[in-house]
């Protein structure tokens, strides 16, 4: 007991500094929520994969999303993150996440798990039957980060079952690039991922897969505004999974899950996304649950821009 | 402190990139009607199925509000973006504004708007040719 007192001490600070920084991030959104109009976004509704669609020019994202997940061999967790996507152009779109988790049970129970910086670019200037986008993303997160926002290489739950006191310390900088192949027919979306990631410190590459397919309920839009008409809602499912290393490209010895998905895409610029995800495999998770919102305002850039 | 640096660079170095990219991109009415030229010959006999159609015609209303005014205006006279009443837009074929709206102009700040239904897409295009011609607004300089 003795022996985890000066451990405690040295963690007691934290919750302050996160409520604070909490505080500062919904203060500023807030108030850019109250200077800038909203918009209808044509984005898919998948958590995992990704389509050809990027963020309009100049409009800014805002997006809360959450994971909860059983685990064999440990403590179920919660992993909420926060995502600002940017329209730079019509064909790059930037985004940065913060990245948090709380476990239930242990020490360091609630932690702070790092920060990823991405990029998208579409090189086809119009559309085609397949759209290919690319993508880079820096990754700068700790072995603690849970929000599984892919899987690649042997990845298994049981990687997640390290107490977040150990794997918090674990630092790792890592290069995660996608091939992003998309398509859009007759209302329907279909997304395939190829996912190659490299820890930079001399480990070898890591690939990964996503597929993603959804479709609105209602494709042509009624002539009223309305909150709960079935063309705001969207439909999907997503699959994913590890595809091994360089060394061992493999299907086996990683883990794969299943996870419909429902979006509600307000007018407002506000979406409500759900999804419960299935492992497929003993090594993965039972049970994911991923849920979120996120907010569309139009012109942020633009606005920002005459602030100056 | 440390860990949160190199975001913070890239973040830094995007934005300016980005600041650069808009400056390099100014809109105006001349880039619809390049866009508008390079639509292939056969959309120009591509129908619309909401044309005439009052229900399809609010419908686009509704969807114009939600996607376009924003940078076209709420009357589609032009903002930060071109006017939408030009003779050089409103003499285009439906089929032919339907695959801007498909495709966008991307070099334009024109995004692509593939992600939204074909219906709906055709739903803004009845809109628009239900509006006529009208003066332009000027464009934004910050644009």
């Amino acid at each position: 007991m003795s022996a985890h007192m000066p451990l405690a001490k040295s963690h007691q600070p934290r919750p302050p500094a996160l409520l604070r920084a909490a505080l500062l991030a919904l203060s500023c959104v807030s108030a850019l929520l109250a200077i800038c109009p909203n918009a209808a976004a044509q984005e898919t509704p998948y958590f995992v994969a990704y389509s050809h669609h990027l963020e309009e020019p100049d409009n800014l994202e805002v997006e809360a999303y959450s994971i909860y997940g059983t685990q064999k061999g440990g403590p179920d967790f919660i992993a909420p993150w926060i995502e600002f996507e940017y329209g730079v152009t019509a064909w790059w779109t930037t985004e940065v996440y913060i990245d948090t988790q709380h476990t239930f049970g242990g020490l360091d129970r609630t932690v702070f798990t790092g920060t990823r910086f991405e990029n998208r670019f579409r090189p086809l200037m119009h559309e085609h039957w397949i759209n290919p986008v690319l993508y880079v993303e820096f990754e700068n997160t700790t072995d603690a980060d849970k929000t599984l926002k892919e899987v690649v290489g042997l990845d298994t739950q049981f990687d997640a079952a390290e107490p977040n006191s150990e794997a918090n310390r674990h630092h790792t900088h890592e290069l995660e690039t996608k091939l992003i192949l998309s398509s859009d027919y007759k209302g329907w979306n279909f997304s395939e991922n190829f996912i190659g990631e490299k820890n930079l410190g001399h480990e070898a590459w890591e690939f990964g897969y996503a597929l993603g397919v959804s479709r609105p309920l209602r494709l042509e839009a009624t002539p009223q505004h309305c909150n709960f008409c079935r063309e705001n809602f969207v439909l999907g499912a997503e699959m994913y999974g590890g595809l091994g290393t360089a060394k061992a490209f493999s299907l086996s010895g990683t883990s794969h899950y299943v996870a419909p998905i429902a979006a509600w895409q307000l007018p407002s610029g506000v979406t409500f996304s759900i999804s419960p995800g299935f492992g497929l495999n003993d090594n993965s998770h039972r049970f994911l649950l991923r849920w979120g919102m996120s907010y569309e305002i139009s012109g942020f850039g633009r606005k920002l821009r005459s602030m100056f | 402190m440390r860990s949160l640096l190199i975001p913070a660079l890239l973040t830094f170095a995007s934005l300016a990139a980005a600041a650069g990219a808009v400056h390099q991109h100014k809109s105006d009415d001349r880039g619809v009607w390049v866009e508008i030229a390079q639509a292939p010959a056969s959309t120009r006999s591509w129908k619309n199925p909401y044309e005439g159609r009052a229900d399809g015609i609010a419908a686009g209303r509704k969807l114009f509000l939600q996607h376009c005014a924003e940078c076209h205006g709420d009357e589609a006279t032009g903002k930060h973006a071109p006017n939408l009443r030009s003779p050089g837009v409103q003499n285009a074929t439906p089929g032919e504004l339907a695959w801007l709206l498909r495709n966008g102009n991307l070099t334009h700040r024109m995004p692509p708007w593939a992600g939204i239904p074909d219906q709906r897409r055709w739903q803004i295009v009845a809109y628009l040719k239900s509006l006529g011609a009208a003066e332009s607004k000027p464009v934004s300089e910050s644009e």
